[in-house]
């Protein structure tokens, strides 16, 4: 009998790991058949459709193509927000094979990301119905999107590390923890877009990491030009410092996960 | 390679916060932890090909922490543990299925993680099938098995990868007398091709039909090592 699975690399292995642990997660999470199509898009359509409420009526602020500015945030938002919630139950949800099985669980807080990304592409077709309802022409700032995208997923990666740990440690938290992420949307660009807000709150509200990638999704598709430099930066050095930190803090812990979870 | 197991020393720990919950080093330290607790402690073996081992012993006496620790599930906390061979394992009644998937979901999940290839995996699944005997039921979710039929499975699963370290740990019992014969069969085929196996259980017959050596197990160390009669003999009196 040949040697099963001898032919593959490292990186080899750990593209299947964490396309089977991806898969397994998308049907467990969210079934299967087309209606999976439907839990993807609902809440991204609804939250655009109430926060356009809020800003068109009762803030009376709809600024320019509103319901397109509102999908620059809340679809990269979603993504972050799904990430997180993913991930502070990934390792309990795995609890039959981290019991059983010698993996690297290093794999899972990636695989919680991959996972909502699936249901993040199907809610890009928001972008594309917006665009048309606003009459908004694409353009070559379009070149720019997987650059945003990738910013985008490895935001949520490094988001998705501490979430896991902090799922694991304080379960009760949970809840607490999805409060603080939806908090962030709220102290950043989310309803009105950057040159909405003005002084010293305009400086301060940069410093969030959702801040430049709302205005970058924005530029892509709303404003047609290409994304300023600290509007990908800023995020992407965030993502990193996060992930300087809690990866090898994930990587010691990782070892003692079975032992909690038995 | 030569196939085998050594342990020198092998501690496992367990550490508690002050609610007797199990924790990682770093809340326990967050937390001031409030006990700690070897599950294993100043364990050696060696045990070299051909070898059968049962791990005897009363609930609690370190038998499924040793084996999940040969499977690389815990990892030792003292000592030193070498494992030379590919281990494949069925470690609980549930053997690591996902509820809600299909039992051909399951079969490629864990291929995968027990080293098969994505493509490996896919290509098993007709025989992992036809080994579970599970027929139709392998196209509905784990959730609807028995615990025989999930142990079938898990145990079908394991053996597509080809292993030359067998574990098992209880579960067999779970297993119909048919299956159980398959199961003895392939740890048989495993020893003949220099392999090694260990089982753990409260069946003794069983074990001792699979094993001509045996561990007495008491609270976390190898209290005895010796012919299976001899350990069996040592724990009943």
């Amino acid at each position: 009998m040949a040697v099963p699975g001898r032919s593959r690399g490292a990186l080899g292995r750990t593209a299947d790991v964490l396309f089977a642990l991806t898969r397994a997660d998308v049907r467990v999470r969210y079934g299967r058949g087309r209606f999976r199509l439907i839990k993807w898009l609902v809440d991204p359509f609804a939250l655009v459709g109430v926060y356009l409420l809020l800003v068109t009526f009762v803030l009376g602020r709809p600024g320019e193509a509103p319901g397109l500015s509102l999908t620059c945030a809340v679809v990269p938002f979603q993504l972050l927000m799904m990430s997180v919630a993913n991930a502070l139950s990934a390792i309990e949800h795995r609890r039959q094979i981290v019991l059983n099985m010698a993996f690297r669980r290093s794999l899972i807080p990636i695989s919680s990301v991959l996972t909502e990304s699936v249901a993040f592409g199907a809610s890009l077709t928001l972008f594309v119905l917006m665009m048309a309802v606003y009459a908004v022409p694409p353009t070559l700032a379009l070149l720019w999107l997987p650059v945003v995208l990738a910013v985008n997923v490895v935001v949520g990666i490094a988001f998705a590390y501490p979430a896991s740990l902090v799922g694991l440690w304080f379960p009760d938290l949970r809840q607490f923890a999805i409060s603080v992420v939806r908090t962030a949307y709220f102290v950043a660009p989310g309803l009105v877009p950057l040159s909405a807000i003005h002084g010293r709150t305009a400086e301060l509200v940069r410093a969030n990491p959702m801040t430049g990638l709302f205005e970058s999704y924005r530029d892509v598709f709303l404003r047609g030009h290409s994304p300023a430099a600290w509007e990908l930066l800023l995020p992407l050095g965030i993502a990193l410092l996060l992930l300087a930190v809690f990866v090898p803090l994930y990587r010691t812990e990782q070892a003692q996960f079975a032992k909690v979870l038995e | 390679m030569t196939v085998g197991i050594r342990a020198d020393g092998l501690g496992v720990r367990f550490l508690f916060d002050r609610d007797r919950r199990v924790v990682t080093p770093a809340l326990a330290r967050l937390r001031r932890r409030g006990l700690e607790l070897w599950g294993l402690k100043d364990v050696s073996f060696e045990v070299g090909p051909g070898e059968a081992v049962a791990l005897v012993g009363p609930s609690g006496a370190g038998k499924t922490t040793l084996l999940r620790t040969i499977a690389g599930v815990f990892t030792s906390d003292a000592g030193r543990l070498d494992v030379h061979g590919r281990v494949g394992s069925l470690l609980s009644i549930e053997a690591g299925l996902l509820g809600r998937l299909t039992g051909r979901e399951n079969g490629v999940l864990l291929g995968v993680l027990a080293g098969l290839s994505r493509h490996e995996a896919r290509a098993a699944l007709e025989e992992i099938r036809a080994a579970s005997g599970l027929g139709e039921s392998f196209e509905r979710p784990v959730s609807s098995y028995s615990q025989g039929m999930r142990a079938r499975l898990g145990f079908a699963v394991a053996d597509r990868a080809d292993p030359q370290i067998l574990l098992l740990d209880e579960v067999h019992e779970a297993l119909d007398h048919a299956f159980r014969e398959v199961v003895e069969e392939r740890a048989g085929e495993i020893l003949g091709r220099g392999g090694v196996v260990i089982a753990a259980g409260h069946d003794h017959p069983l074990l001792e039909r699979l094993c001509t050596r045996a561990f007495l197990m008491r609270e976390g160390r190898v209290e005895r090592d010796g012919s299976f009669a001899e350990v069996q003999t040592a724990y009943l009196a």
